[in-house]
C-alpha cells in the first residue's frame, strides 16, 4: 500500500482540506500600511504609528501617562526595585503568538512595542509574514531592546518574556534579547489594586472599569493563532488587520494604565474616591510595614464603604493591625464597632475576651465575652469550641482566685 | 543450615513433595577480576578504595575500556553484578575532569530514579558536593526546576518526562544539551513493544536536539538478560552498540524449583490458588529462618499475603514483626529501614510487587518465592536474582497458577533454562507512533528538507502533515503550524492515545480505578457490564462514549458478564507468505471490525446463563497487522463443521497465550480470531493480530516463529492433565465442547504435518541452538 494512502486510512483527518498553501510572501503595505524592512537576516514587515500626547484613551489622554513622576508610585504599589527608571528608555511590549502552550513550537509572529519619544507615543509592530522571517523580526526587536532598560508588559513575566527568551535562544545567535532589562508586569500591579473590586483583572476589564472605554470589534485572543494560520495559507493581509489593531490597543492601554497605577501609588487617603482602592492601598501599605499609612487608608475606605460586608472586613483588618502593633485600646474599640455591625462575629468576641482577660484584667467582662463567643461557636459548629471552653474554665478560675 | 531444613521439609512433607515438578541447581561461579584501568584518575581510585574496591569485575573493566574508547555500550549481566559502576565511573570521571560536563540518566520508573540519586549523593558527598545530581520528574517542585536546568550535572529522569517536559522546552536546558557527554539508560529491556517503540522515537528526538546544540553524547545502557541486546540496543538508540555480557561477578550455587499447585476442580482445570501455595512455602522458609522475598503480581496480593503470613505466624504464637510489605512508592528511608531489619534478622519475610524486580537493592536474601510466572523469562531471572546476591547458597521457587502460560512453563522447564531470555522487539517505524513523534520533533525544531529521523527519510510523512495543515513548509523547512503542544496528547505507556477510564462512584467517590483501550471498551465496560478490578466486582452504570468515561459502582454479585464480540477481519495487504507442505502462513495488513451486540450474565462457579442484555455501541475498526495460517483442506474430510469450529476456537485460545509468551507481551496485546472458511485464503484460518493500531512488529515475528508456536501449543495441550479442555490449555470444555481438546490436537497435527511430535524437536531446536 502507498504510504500516503496508509496515512490517510490510519489517521483520520482533523480538518477538511483547504486551498493549497500560499508560498510567495505577500506585499502587505497596501493593506496594513508600514513597510518591508531589510535586515542582515532577510526582510520582515514593520508598521510604525505615532500618537500625539493629547490622544484620548477612554477618560484619559496618553500624555497623562507621560507627565506623572515615575517610578515612586509604581514602587509603592508593589515593585521590589526599579533602578534607573527612565521613561524614555522604557519599552512597552506585547506579543501575538501561534498558541498559548509555550515550548519551542510556539512562535511570536507579531511583536508590538511602544515608547514615549519627543512628545509622541510611537507604536512599532514587527510582523513575520512567514516562519522564515522570524530571525529578521527578532533582529528588529533587538534594536528596540538595545535602546531600552525597562520592559513593561501585561502578564509578560509569565508569558511574553519567557517566550521571547525561547525564540532568541532558538536562533543560536548572540542576540542580547531580554536578559538585561528590568521588568514591570502591570498585571501583577493591577491585581494588587483591583483584585477585590473587579471580578477579572484582564486588560479588557481594566479598560472598561479603570480607563473607561470598551473596545468594539476586537478580535478575541483565542482566535488569533487560527487567524494567523489562515493568513499564512491564503496570503490575505486583511486577516491580520484586526490582530495588529488588537496588539496596538494593548500597547497603548498598557502605557496609559501604567500612568494610572503610578498615580494611585502616589494617592493620599483623601485622594481616594473608591472604597475598594482605598482598602487595597491600605493592604499594600500594611504588607510593606507602613502601619500608619495603612490605617489611614483603611479609615478612608471605611468612610467610603457602603457595603456592610466590606465594612466588617475593614474593621477586622484594622483591628488586627492595631493589635499586631500593640495598640490594644484602639483594637478593642474597633472590635466593638464591628460588633455593632455584626453581632454574631466570632472573632470579635474572641478577641475582646482575650483583651478583657489579658489586658484589662476585667474577668467579669472576659467571662461574658467568652460565654457569648462559645454560644456562637456552638451554633456554628466551629472547631473553636474546645478552646473556648478551656478559656472559660480558666477565666472562672482566675475570677475565683481574685474574688 | 536453615535452607537445608526447608529442603528437607520439601522432600519429606507429602503435601509439598508431590507438587514439585522440577528441580535444578545452577553451580557456583567464581568471580573474574581485572585491575582498574590506568585512565581512571587517582581521586576516583581512592573513592573506590574507600568502598573496598581495589579491582573490578571483568565486565566492569570491559565497560570502562569500551566507554573510554568512545563506544556506545549495553551491559548485560544479572541482577546484583555491580552494573551501576559501569556508568557511574565514566560519568564521575568526566565530571571531575570538567565540571561543565552533563549526563542524563533515564530510568523506567521514579522509584529507580530516586534510588540512583541516593547512590550518587553518596559519591558526591565524598567528593565535597562536586557532583550535582537531581531527579527531574513530575514531583519536582517548580522552584527547584530552574536550578536543575542550569546547574544539574547529572539529571535523573524518565522517558516520559524527557518526552513531554524536557525536549519540547529544550531552550531552557541549553546548558544540559550543549554539554551532554553521556546518556545512561538503565533497564533497557523494559523498553520493548509499544513503550519501547515510543522511547526509540523520543531518543531520535533527543539526537536531533543534541545535534542542534553541537553535542554528541555517548550511550551507556544496562539490561537484564535478553536474547538480542545488540539488535535491541541499536534499534532503540539508533546506533550500533558494543555488548558486554561476560559476567565477572561471583555467585553461589542456586537451586530453582518449579511448583505446580494441585488441581482442585478437574472439569474447569482450576488449581489451588498460587497465592495460598506461595504462602505455605514462604511460611516454611521463614519458619526455617531463611530471609525470603515473595513476589506477587499486584499490590492487592501483596497486602493479602502479608496479612496471611502474619496470621499464620500469630496462630503459632510467634508474634514478632517478621513480615513486611514492600511496594512501589516507598521512600528510600523506609527501604533502608527494611534492609537494616533484614540484616539484623528483625524482618525475615518481604512481600513485594514487581516494583523490586528492577534494580532496587534490598540486601541479603536467601530465598525467592514467585507467585505466578512473572510473564517473561527476563523478569523471572531478575526476580530470582534478588536472592543470593554475592556468594552462599540460595533458592528460588516458582509457584505456578492456572493460566496457560504458567502451565506451559512448569511443564517445560527446559524452555526456561535453555532459551535463557526472550527477544525484545520494537517497531519505531509504526506509523502511528512515528507520526506522533514527528509532530513532536517538528514542534521542537523545524525539519530541514533532506533531514533524516533515525533510519528513515520522513519527507513523505512531513508532506502529509503539511497537507493536513499541521506543518507549513517554507523554502527548505517545515515548521509547526498548530496551537497544540503535541507531546501532551501522546502517552508513551498506554497502547493508544484514546483510552477509556473507569471511574469508581461508590459512596460519592470519583476515583479512577482503571483504563481500557477503545477497542476493548465495548467488550469490557458497556453499560451493565461487571468489571472486575483487584477481585472486586464493579457494575458499569454508565458509559459516556464521547468523553471516554465509564462510571462504575462496587457491587456484590454472583455473576459476571461476557460480551459477544463479532469480529470481522479483512486482509488488506500481504507482506510475506510461506507455503509449507501442510499449511500456508502469511503476515500483512488487516482491517479488524468488531461489534458487540449483546452480553450474557454468567453465574460464578456453575457458569449458568442467568440473563442477558443488549449493547448498542458503535462498531470498532482497527487497522493493524496480523499473522495467519490456514489449515489444510484435508482436515474437513475428517472433521465436520462443528468439530472444526470447536478446534479453531480451542486453537485460538492456546495460540493467543503461546504467542504472548513468544513476544514478551500481555495476552491482551493480541487479538485472535478464526474463520472456518476465510474469504481470503478459502480455507479454515487462524489470525493473530496486533491490538495496537498499525502494529508494533508482532505479526512479522510470529510469522517467523510459526513452527515454534505450533510445537509449543501442541506440547501445552497434550501435556495438560485435564480430561477435555480447561482454561490452562484450550479453554473450558463448556466452551469448546467435550471433544475440544482432541480436536485442537488433531488440527495442530494437520498444520504441522502428521507425525508432528517427532518432527517437533528438531524444528524447535533450530533457534535455540
Amino acid at each position: 500500500m502507498e504510504l500516503k494512502s496508509k496515512l490517510r486510512q490510519f489517521l483520520p483527518k482533523e480538518t477538511p482540506k483547504k486551498a493549497p498553501p500560499q508560498r510567495t510572501v505577500p506585499d502587505l503595505r497596501p493593506i496594513l500600511g508600514g513597510e518591508e524592512v531589510e535586515t542582515p537576516w532577510g526582510p520582515c514587515h514593520v508598521v510604525e504609528q505615532d500618537f500625539p500626547l493629547d490622544h484620548s484613551w477612554g477618560n484619559l489622554q496618553l500624555g497623562e501617562a507621560a507627565s506623572v513622576v515615575y517610578p515612586e508610585g509604581l514602587a509603592r504599589v508593589g515593585l521590589d526595585e526599579l533602578p534607573h527608571f527612565d521613561l524614555a528608555r522604557t519599552l512597552f511590549l506585547d506579543t501575538e503568538t501561534t498558541g498559548l502552550a509555550g515550548g519551542t513550537g510556539t512562535y511570536a509572529f507579531l511583536v508590538g512595542t511602544g515608547r514615549f519619544v519627543d512628545g509622541r507615543f510611537v507604536v512599532k509592530q514587527f510582523l513575520m509574514r512567514d516562519y522564515n522571517e522570524e530571525v529578521a523580526l527578532l533582529y528588529c526587536l533587538e534594536q528596540e531592546l538595545r535602546n531600552s532598560q525597562t520592559i513593561v508588559s501585561f502578564n509578560g513575566k509569565t508569558f511574553d518574556i519567557p517566550l521571547l527568551r525561547t525564540r532568541f535562544a532558538m536562533t543560536r545567535m548572540s542576540f542580547l534579547g531580554v536578559e538585561q532589562h528590568s521588568q514591570i508586569d502591570l498585571l501583577h500591579l493591577a491585581r494588587r489594586l483591583w483584585r477585590s473590586k473587579l471580578a477579572s483583572c484582564s486588560l479588557t476589564s481594566l479598560e472598561e472599569n479603570v480607563l473607561g472605554f470598551t473596545r468594539s470589534g476586537d478580535i478575541p485572543g483565542f482566535e488569533i493563532p487560527q487567524r494567523y494560520f489562515l493568513f499564512l495559507q491564503s496570503g490575505n493581509g486583511l486577516l491580520l488587520r484586526d490582530i495588529l489593531e488588537h496588539n496596538a490597543y494593548d500597547i497603548i492601554s498598557m502605557a496609559v494604565l501604567m500612568g494610572v497605577i503610578n498615580a494611585r501609588g502616589m494617592y493620599t487617603p483623601a485622594d481616594c474616591t473608591c472604597p475598594w482602592e482605598a482598602e487595597a492601598l491600605g493592604g499594600i501599605y500594611a504588607g510593606a510595614g507602613r502601619i500608619t499609612s495603612a490605617l489611614a487608608f483603611l479609615e478612608r475606605a471605611l468612610c467610603l464603604a457602603q457595603d456592610k460586608e466590606q465594612q466588617v472586613r475593614l474593621l477586622r483588618t484594622a483591628a488586627l493591625l492595631h493589635k499586631r502593633h500593640k495598640h490594644y485600646a484602639a483594637a478593642a474599640e474597633l472590635w466593638h464597632k464591628l460588633l455593632s455591625l455584626a453581632e454574631d462575629d466570632l472573632m470579635a468576641h474572641e478577641e475582646l475576651a482575650k483583651h478583657y482577660e489579658h489586658r484589662e484584667k476585667d474577668f467579669a467582662a472576659a467571662d461574658q465575652m467568652t460565654r457569648r463567643a462559645l454560644a456562637i461557636a456552638l451554633r456554628q459548629r466551629s472547631p473553636k469550641v474546645p478552646e473556648l471552653e478551656h478559656r472559660l474554665r480558666r477565666i472562672t478560675n482566675r475570677r475565683q482566685r481574685v474574688g | 543450615m536453615s535452607l537445608a531444613r526447608f529442603k528437607e521439609k520439601l522432600e519429606t512433607d507429602p503435601r509439598l513433595r508431590g507438587n514439585v515438578t522440577f528441580r535444578y541447581t545452577i553451580p557456583a561461579a567464581p568471580g573474574k577480576y581485572q585491575p582498574i584501568p590506568d585512565f581512571v584518575p587517582q581521586e576516583l581510585r581512592a573513592l573506590l578504595q574507600n568502598r573496598g574496591i581495589t579491582q573490578l569485575y571483568s565486565h566492569q573493566a570491559q565497560s570502562l575500556q569500551a566507554v573510554h574508547a568512545g563506544r556506545d555500550i549495553v551491559v548485560v549481566t544479572p541482577t546484583a553484578s555491580g552494573k551501576t559502576l559501569c556508568y557511574n565511573l565514566p560519568v564521575i570521571q568526566a565530571l571531575l575532569e570538567n565540571e561543565e560536563t552533563r549526563a542524563l540518566y533515564l530510568f523506567p520508573t521514579k522509584a529507580l530514579a530516586q534510588d540512583q540519586v541516593a547512590e550518587l549523593m553518596a559519591w558526591s558527598d565524598e567528593l565535597g558536593g562536586r557532583i550535582k545530581t537531581y531527579t527531574y520528574d513530575g514531583d519536582t517542585p517548580g522552584d527547584a526546576r530552574k536550578a536543575i536546568r542550569s546547574a544539574g550535572s547529572i539529571v535523573v529522569t524518565n522517558p516520559d518526562m524527557l518526552h513531554a517536559g524536557i525536549l519540547p522546552h529544550h531552550t531552557k536546558w541549553i546548558r544540559l544539551f550543549e554539554n551532554l557527554r553521556y546518556v545512561v539508560i538503565d533497564e533497557l529491556h523494559t523498553y520493548r513493544g509499544v513503550f519501547g517503540s515510543h522511547v526509540a522515537n523520543v531518543l531520535r528526538r533527543l539526537h536531533r536536539i543534541c545535534e542542534f546544540y553541537g553535542s554528541k553524547p555517548q550511550f551507556i545502557c544496562t539490561s537484564a538478560t535478553i536474547a538480542n541486546p545488540a539488535e535491541h540496543g541499536q534499534a532503540l538508540i539508533g546506533r550500533p552498540v558494543t555488548v558486554i555480557d561476560d559476567n565477572g561477578s561471583p555467585r553461589g550455587p542456586r537451586e530453582i524449583i518449579f511448583y505446580n499447585p494441585p488441581v482442585v476442580n478437574q472439569p474447569l482445570g482450576i488449581r489451588r490458588s498460587a497465592l495460598l501455595e506461595a504462602k505455605t512455602i514462604a511460611h516454611e522458609l521463614i519458619a526455617a529462618k531463611v530471609p525470603t522475598i515473595i513476589f506477587t503480581r499486584s499490590r492487592l496480593n501483596t497486602e493479602v499475603l502479608v496479612t496471611y503470613l502474619r496470621e499464620s505466624f500469630h496462630r503459632l504464637g510467634d508474634t514478632a514483626a517478621k513480615i513486611r510489605g514492600y511496594r512501589g512508592g516507598y521512600l528510600p528511608s523506609q527501604r533502608r529501614q527494611i534492609e537494616r531489619d533484614l540484616r539484623e534478622g528483625k524482618v525475615l519475610g518481604v512481600v513485594s510487587t514487581n516494583a523490586l524486580e528492577l534494580g532496587i537493592d534490598i540486601g541479603t536474601l536467601e530465598a525467592v518465592v514467585l507467585t505466578g510466572y512473572p510473564g517473561t523469562i527476563a523478569s523471572t531471572w531478575q526476580q530470582i536474582g534478588r536472592a543470593g546476591r554475592s556468594s552462599g547458597e540460595s533458592l528460588a521457587v516458582l509457584v505456578a497458577n492456572s493460566s496457560p502460560i504458567n502451565q506451559f512453563m512448569v511443564q517445560n522447564p527446559d524452555y526456561f533454562l535453555e532459551k535463557g531470555a526472550e527477544f525484545a522487539r520494537i517497531n519505531p517505524n509504526n506509523l502511528y507512533i512515528l507520526v506522533s513523534h514527528l509532530k513532536c520533533a517538528a514542534f521542537e525544531l523545524p525539519f530541514r528538507v533532506g533531514e533524516r529521523f533515525g533510519d528513515i527519510d520522513p519527507e513523505e510523512i512531513l508532506e502529509y502533515l503539511e497537507e493536513e495543515m499541521v506543518l507549513r513548509r517554507v523554502q527548505d523547512r517545515w515548521y509547526w503550524m498548530s496551537e497544540n503542544y503535541p507531546a501532551v496528547d501522546i502517552s508513551l505507556r498506554s497502547a493508544s492515545a484514546d483510552n477509556f477510564v473507569i471511574i469508581d462512584t461508590t459512596d460519592g467517590k470519583t476515583t479512577v480505578i482503571g483504563e481500557v483501550d477503545r477497542f476493548s471498551a465495548p467488550m469490557l465496560i458497556h453499560e451493565g457490564a461487571i468489571y472486575i478490578h483487584e477481585s472486586q466486582p464493579y457494575h458499569i452504570d454508565q458509559l459516556d462514549w464521547e468523553r471516554q468515561k465509564a462510571y462504575a459502582r462496587q457491587v456484590e454479585t454472583d455473576y459476571f458478564t461476557d460480551a459477544n464480540l463479532a469480529v470481522e477481519l479483512k486482509v488488506l495487504d500481504v507482506s510475506a507468505t510461506n507455503k509449507l507442505p501442510y499449511a500456508t502462513l502469511s503476515w500483512g495488513e488487516v482491517m479488524v471490525t468488531a461489534k458487540t451486540h449483546m452480553y450474557k450474565k454468567i453465574k460464578f462457579h456453575t457458569h449458568e446463563n442467568v440473563g442477558w442484555g443488549e449493547i448498542s455501541l458503535p462498531e470498532q475498526e482497527l487497522h493493524t497487522t496480523a499473522y495467519w495460517f490456514s489449515v489444510p483442506h484435508a482436515i474437513q474430510e475428517t472433521m465436520d463443521r462443528d468439530a472444526l469450529q470447536s478446534a479453531l476456537l480451542g486453537a485460538s485460545h492456546v495460540l493467543g497465550n503461546i504467542a504472548s509468551l513468544e513476544l514478551m507481551c500481555e495476552p491482551a496485546d493480541l487479538g485472535v480470531t478464526a474463520q472456518v472458511k476465510s474469504p481470503f485464503t478459502g480455507a479454515p484460518t487462524v489470525f493473530i493480530y496486533d491490538r495496537y493500531p498499525g502494529g508494533v512488529g508482532f505479526s512479522e515475528q510470529l510469522f517467523a516463529a510459526h513452527h515454534r508456536l505450533m510445537d509449543r501449543a501442541y506440547s501445552l495441550v497434550s501435556k495438560c492433565p485435564c480430561p477435555s479442555g480447561c482454561p490452562s490449555c484450550v479453554g473450558p470444555a463448556d466452551e469448546v465442547g467435550p471433544q475440544g481438546k482432541e480436536y485442537v490436537l488433531r488440527l495442530l497435527e494437520e498444520v504441522m504435518g502428521s507425525g508432528a511430535q517427532k518432527q517437533a524437536a528438531p524444528i524447535s531446536a533450530e533457534r535455540n541452538a
